[in-house]
C-alpha cells in the first residue's frame, strides 16, 4: 500500500476525482454516461498526441511536430481517397500511416544518426512538413479546405462510428464510441510495448541516461528512429480521426493546438529528463486536462482565459514534479552519508 | 575580424553575399533599391531583438522559447498604459515623461517575465524547454486576457516616433538595434559574466568547479533575453500602431533558425553576435528576394525549415570531418 502512495499516478487520479465532484456540484448533467462518451469521441485523437508526445519526453527528447506530421499525413490519405474515388476507410488510414510513419522516421534519423538537438529538429520539420503540405495545395491542387460534401462518406462514418449500443432505462441510446475504442487499444499497445519488450525497455534506458545505455549496449540510432518513426505513426492515426470528427479537413487544423497537447503529458507526472513517467498518468492527464476544458466552458468562463489556464498547469505540475525528484535526490543523498 | 577567423562563420558570410548578388543580379531595379533596403533594416529590429534573445539562451544550452510571448506581453501592457494614462490635451513635456516611464514600467515587465524564467530554470530545476514553454502558454496568455482578445489601438503619437521616425533615410529601430547589439557583444566578450555564460554552456560541471555561481548567471541570462523581448515587442506595437495577442506568433521558428544558423551552437559554448547578426541578414535577403519573386509565404516556411534542418547537418559532418583531421595530424605528429 506504501508503494502505491509513492507513486505519482495516485495523486493525479485522486485530483481527477476531486475535479469531476466539483464539476458535477456544479453542474449535474456533467457526470453522466453520456456525456464521458462524447467528451470521448471529441477528445480521443488528443490522447492519442499525447501518447506519442510521451513517449518522446520517456526517452529524454522532445517532438513538437507531431501536429504537422498529423494533419498532413491524415490529409494527404484524404485527398488520395477522394482523388482516386476508393471510399474505404482503411485504405486511407493505411496511406496517412505510412506517410505518417515516413515522416516520423526522417525526425528519427536526423535526430538518431546526426546526433542533432530533438526541439530544433522537429521545430524544423515541423515548419517543413507543414510548408511543404500547404505550398503544395496551393500550387497544384488549388484548394485547401476539404468540405463535408467533399468527404468521402466512409470517413463521416468512421467518425461518428460506434462499436456497440445500449439503451439506457429512460429510452436514450447510448454507444461505446469508436475513436475511444482505438484511443484505449493504442494507449494499451504503449503500455505493452514499454513493459515488455526489450525496444520499449530501452528507450526508458536512454531516457534515464544516454550515456549508459550506449555503453550498455543499446543502438540508440536505431532505438530513436524506432520512437520518432512511433509517433508518427500515432499522429497520422490521430489527425485522420481528427478529420473524421469534424467532418472538413484543412491543412490549417491542429497547428497551434501542440501547448495543450504537451500540458496533457506533464500533469501526468513525465519529466522531461526522461526515463520517467507512466502510460496511465499520460491517460489521467488527457482526462484532467479535457475535464478542466470543459469545466471553463460549463462555468461560463470566456475562452480567451483558456491559453493562460494551460500555460499555468504546464508550469504548476513541471514544477511539482521537479520538486518531487529533487527531494527524492536529497533523501537519497542523506542515505549515502549515512 | 572574427568572419575571417571562424570557418563557420566565414561560410555563413558568402552564403550571403552570395544570395545578395544572385538577387541584385535577377531583379536589380527591385531588390537594389533604396525602398527594398529601408524595409528590410524595418523588419530586422525586432525580428533580430529575440533571434538574439534566443541565442544569448542557447549559448548557455539551454533555449527561451518565451521570448515571442514575453515580447507580445511587454507591448500589450505598455500600449494598455499608454492608451490609459495619456490623454489628449497634456502638455508635451508630461506626455514625454509619462511615455517614458510606460516605457519603463513595461521594461520592468519584460524582465520580471525573464526573472520568473530564470528562477523556473534555476531554483526549481524545471529543464528550460518545458519552462519556458508553459510561460510561453502564461505570459502569451495573460496578454490575450488584457486584450480580451481584440486589439488596443491608438497609441500616442510622439510613441509611434519608434516604429515611423527615418533618420538620415534609414528607420530609427535600426539604430536602436545597432545600439543594442553592440551593448550584448560588449557583454559577451568583455565581461565576466559574458565570459561565465559562455563557460556554462561549454562545461557547466568545470564551470561549476571553477567557482562560478551557475544560478546566478543564468538567472541573468534569461532576465536579458527577457529586456530583449521587452525592446522587441515596443518596436513591434511602435511599428503597427496597435497591440494585439496575435503578433508576431511565426517569429518563434525563424528566430531559432537565426540564432541556430549564425553558429551557436544549440548545446551551448559557443556562439557570437556577429554570427547572428549575419545570419539575420542571410534570412532577410532570402524573405525580402522571395517577396520580390512572389512566393508564397507557405513556400518560405519550407525553405526556412529546410534550412536550418540543411545548417545542422552540414555542421554536423563539418565537426566530424575536423574531427578525423585532427586525430590524423595527432596520430601523425605521435608517429614521428
Amino acid at each position: 500500500m506504501k508503494k502505491v502512495f509513492k507513486q505519482n499516478e495516485i495523486y493525479v487520479f485522486f485530483i481527477f476525482i476531486a475535479l469531476c465532484i466539483l464539476i458535477t456540484s456544479f453542474n449535474r448533467s456533467f457526470f453522466t454516461l453520456e456525456t464521458l462518451f462524447s467528451l470521448l469521441t471529441g477528445h480521443a485523437f488528443e490522447g492519442i498526441l499525447a501518447l506519442g508526445f510521451f513517449v518522446a519526453l520517456l526517452s529524454g527528447g522532445i517532438d513538437v511536430s507531431f501536429a504537422a506530421v498529423a494533419i498532413t499525413s491524415a490529409y494527404i490519405g484524404c485527398l488520395l481517397m477522394i482523388e482516386t474515388g476508393i471510399d474505404k476507410v482503411i485504405v486511407g488510414l493505411l496511406i496517412s500511416m505510412v506517410i505518417g510513419i515516413i515522416m516520423g522516421a526522417i525526425n528519427g534519423i536526423l535526430i538518431g544518426y546526426f546526433k542533432l538537438p530533438t526541439l530544433i529538429v522537429t521545430l524544423g520539420t515541423l515548419t517543413f512538413y507543414w510548408g511543404a503540405l500547404t505550398s503544395f495545395l496551393q500550387t497544384f491542387v488549388g484548394k485547401t479546405i476539404i468540405t463535408t460534401t467533399m468527404l468521402p462518406s466512409s470517413v463521416i462514418e468512421f467518425g461518428k462510428a460506434d462499436i456497440f449500443q445500449f439503451t439506457t432505462k429512460d429510452g436514450t441510446v447510448i454507444g461505446f464510441p469508436l475513436s475511444g475504442a482505438i484511443f484505449i487499444g493504442l494507449a494499451v499497445l504503449t503500455w505493452v510495448i514499454l513493459k515488455y519488450t526489450t525496444l520499449g525497455r530501452s528507450i526508458k534506458a536512454i531516457g534515464g541516461s544516454m550515456e549508459a545505455a550506449h555503453r550498455s549496449g543499446f543502438k540508440i540510432t536505431y532505438i530513436q528512429v524506432f520512437i520518432y518513426s512511433y509517433i508518427g505513426f500515432l499522429a497520422s492515426i490521430a489527425g485522420f480521426m481528427h478529420i473524421a470528427y469534424f467532418r472538413v479537413a484543412s491543412p490549417l487544423y491542429m497547428i497551434g493546438t501542440e501547448i495543450a497537447i504537451i500540458a496533457m503529458v506533464v500533469i501526468g507526472g513525465a519529466s522531461i529528463t526522461g526515463g520517467k513517467g507512466s502510460v496511465i498518468g499520460t491517460v489521467l492527464g488527457v482526462a484532467i486536462l479535457t475535464v478542466i476544458r470543459t469545466s471553463l466552458v460549463l462555468m461560463k468562463v470566456p475562452t480567451y482565459f483558456q491559453q493562460f489556464v494551460i500555460g499555468l498547469l504546464i508550469v504548476i505540475s513541471v514544477t511539482v514534479t521537479a520538486l518531487r525528484e529533487q527531494r527524492k535526490a536529497r533523501a537519497s543523498r542523506v542515505l549515502d552519508v549515512e | 575580424m572574427i568572419i575571417f577567423r571562424n570557418k563557420k562563420l566565414f561560410v555563413l558570410f558568402c552564403i550571403t553575399i552570395f544570395f545578395f548578388i544572385i538577387m541584385s543580379i535577377v531583379r536589380p531595379d527591385q531588390f537594389l533599391s533604396l525602398r527594398n533596403f529601408q524595409s528590410m533594416t524595418i523588419q530586422i529590429p525586432d525580428f533580430g531583438l529575440l533571434a538574439l534573445a534566443i541565442a544569448l539562451c542557447m549559448m548557455t544550452g539551454g533555449i527561451d522559447l518565451s521570448v515571442v510571448a514575453i515580447s507580445n506581453l511587454t507591448g500589450i501592457a505598455t500600449a494598455w498604459m499608454l492608451t490609459n494614462f495619456i490623454k489628449p490635451g497634456m502638455p508635451g513635456s508630461t506626455e514625454t515623461l509619462l511615455i517614458i516611464l510606460c516605457m519603463l514600467i513595461g521594461l520592468i515587465i519584460a524582465a520580471t517575465c525573464g526573472a520568473i524564467n530564470g528562477i523556473l530554470i534555476t531554483r526549481v530545476g524545471i529543464t528550460p524547454i518545458l519552462a519556458t514553454l508553459g510561460t510561453m502558454g502564461l505570459f502569451g496568455g495573460l496578454g490575450v486576457i488584457i486584450t480580451k482578445g481584440m486589439g488596443i489601438t491608438g497609441l500616442p503619437e510622439k510613441f509611434l516616433f519608434l516604429g515611423t521616425e527615418m533618420v538620415a533615410k534609414a528607420p530609427i529601430q535600426l539604430y536602436i538595434f545597432i545600439a543594442v547589439i553592440l551593448l550584448v557583444g560588449l557583454i559577451l566578450n568583455r565581461t565576466l559574466f559574458g565570459f561565465n555564460l559562455l563557460m556554462i554552456g561549454a562545461n557547466p560541471i568545470s564551470a561549476r568547479f571553477s567557482g562560478i555561481n551557475l544560478n546566478n548567471v543564468l538567472l541573468r541570462v534569461y532576465i536579458l533575453s527577457g529586456i530583449l523581448s521587452g525592446i522587441a515587442g515596443f518596436i513591434i506595437i511602435a511599428k503597427a500602431n496597435s497591440a494585439r495577442s496575435g503578433y508576431a506568433a511565426s517569429f518563434l521558428l525563424p528566430a531559432v533558425l537565426v540564432a541556430v544558423l549564425g553558429g551557436t551552437d544549440p548545446a551551448g559554448g559557443f556562439g557570437t553576435v556577429t554570427g547572428v547578426v549575419l545570419a539575420l541578414i542571410l534570412v532577410q535577403t532570402l524573405k525580402s528576394g522571395f517577396n520580390i519573386l512572389n512566393f508564397s509565404s507557405f513556400f518560405q516556411n519550407v525553405v526556412l525549415g529546410g534550412m536550418l534542418l540543411l545548417v545542422m547537418i552540414i555542421n554536423f559532418i563539418g565537426a566530424k570531418v575536423a574531427e578525423k583531421v585532427s586525430t590524423k595530424k595527432l596520430t601523425a605528429k605521435t608517429l614521428k
